[in-house]
């Protein structure tokens, strides 16, 4: 199976033929559960705006994962000197000037939503679904487990206070059950994101005396969580339903992980793993 | 130390809601006087007032409901507390 996973020990795997065709499967089983909320899909790129992305005060939470694209100054004698020794002896490049960096690399698909829905009145609760190539910097890095690039797919709500509720309930009672005809035993556990100097955190803090994000865990291993942010984003964002900043929550699945999982719990031979798209058909 | 938990709620609140309508079981958080940002601020106030530090590793669900539970979890010597801290977000 090994011949079908390509790792780079800089934390980012291909994948080809069955190891493939299980994360599309499992991403269609996701796709599944965000067709009985009617979700729209929506695509987005690679990165976003800094400056977007510290209004929810992100750089400032998790600047120990952030990820930043980084380009030359387009000036042709900077470009030039580059030219002459790109790399160095360790096969490290050798920045010269570069141009101001701008923009983060998605460090979780979502967050494009609430930047694309921006300042909108919603006249009905919105249901989005996207799947984006995320990043973050660990300190460590395991194939399919741990990644520093990774496919997350997510299933968001905006609405009043108690829709939102309603959806995470049954999103992550979906999400059980379908984990349940996989074969696939999980633990729900109350969970925190990874803060930088949580005692100074206000987002820590909250998550601590006030939990919002629920993780499915496999083992020790997280595979999806469940998130309610209340009206944080929508207040941020400027998103509104009857007047006010709506309410939000997400589902996010994170996919290599569900192919470790389905690996580890159903063995390397393809023959044996269970369709994840058509369990969550028959749900 | 009550009263200056109840002058830090209704700074942070700066008027948005009658003064009258805090009691000491208005829940902080879900009722909107205060907001994750003024949480370290507040950690703060209490470990000054009680002179101990707080280890944010043992706060617990709820532990900032309102002005009683503060007083019961923060308004005296520190109890020991274990909860576990996870985190293995996809």
């Amino acid at each position: 199976m090994t011949a079908h996973l390509y790792w780079s020990p800089t934390g980012q795997s291909g994948l080809s033929g069955p190891l493939l065709e299980m994360v599309d499967d499992c991403d269609e089983a996701f796709r599944i559960l965000a067709s009985r909320w009617g979700a729209v899909e929506e695509r987005h790129g690679a990165m976003l705006p800094a400056a977007e992305l510290q209004r929810v005060d992100y750089l400032r939470s998790f600047p120990h994962q952030a990820t930043f694209p980084v380009r030359l100054a387009p000036d042709e004698a900077n470009l030039a000197t580059f030219r002459d020794e790109p790399l160095n002896e360790l096969g490290q490049v050798s920045l010269t000037s570069t141009s101001p960096v701008t923009e983060v690399l998605t460090p979780a698909a979502c967050y494009h939503l609430y930047h694309a829905h921006q300042g909108q009145e919603l006249d009905a609760p919105l249901y989005l679904t996207t799947k984006n190539t995320c990043f973050r910097t660990e300190s460590r890095y395991e194939p399919l487990r741990r990644q520093s690039a990774f496919t997350m797919r997510e299933i968001v709500c905006l609405g009043p206070p108690d829709t939102v509720a309603g959806f995470l309930a049954l999103t992550r009672m979906h999400v059980g059950v379908l984990l349940d005809a996989l074969g696939i035993p999980v633990e729900w556990r109350v969970a925190t994101d990874p803060f930088f100097q949580p005692a100074r955190s206000p987002g820590y803090l909250m998550q601590r005396v006030s939990p919002v994000k629920h993780e499915a865990c496999y083992g020790t291993l997280a595979i999806a969580s469940a998130n309610l942010h209340h009206d944080h984003f929508g207040a941020v964002f400027g998103i509104e339903i009857g007047g006010q900043p709506a309410h939000s929550a997400c589902v996010a699945f994170g996919i290599e992980r569900w192919l470790w999982a389905i690996m580890q719990r159903h063995g390397e031979d393809p023959v044996n793993w269970p369709s994840a798209a058509s369990a969550a058909s028959a749900l | 130390m009550r009263s200056e938990l109840r002058s830090f709620v209704l700074a942070k609140a700066r008027g948005a809601r009658p003064p009258q309508e805090l009691t000491d079981q208005t829940p902080l958080l879900a009722d909107g006087w205060l907001r994750s940002v003024h949480l370290p601020e507040l950690l703060l106030l209490m470990e000054r007032l009680r002179g101990t530090p707080i280890d944010v590793e043992n706060l617990k669900a709820g532990d900032f409901r309102d002005i009683d539970t503060l007083m019961d979890r923060f308004g005296h010597a520190p109890a020991q507390h274990t909860a576990p801290a996870q985190h293995t977000a996809p």
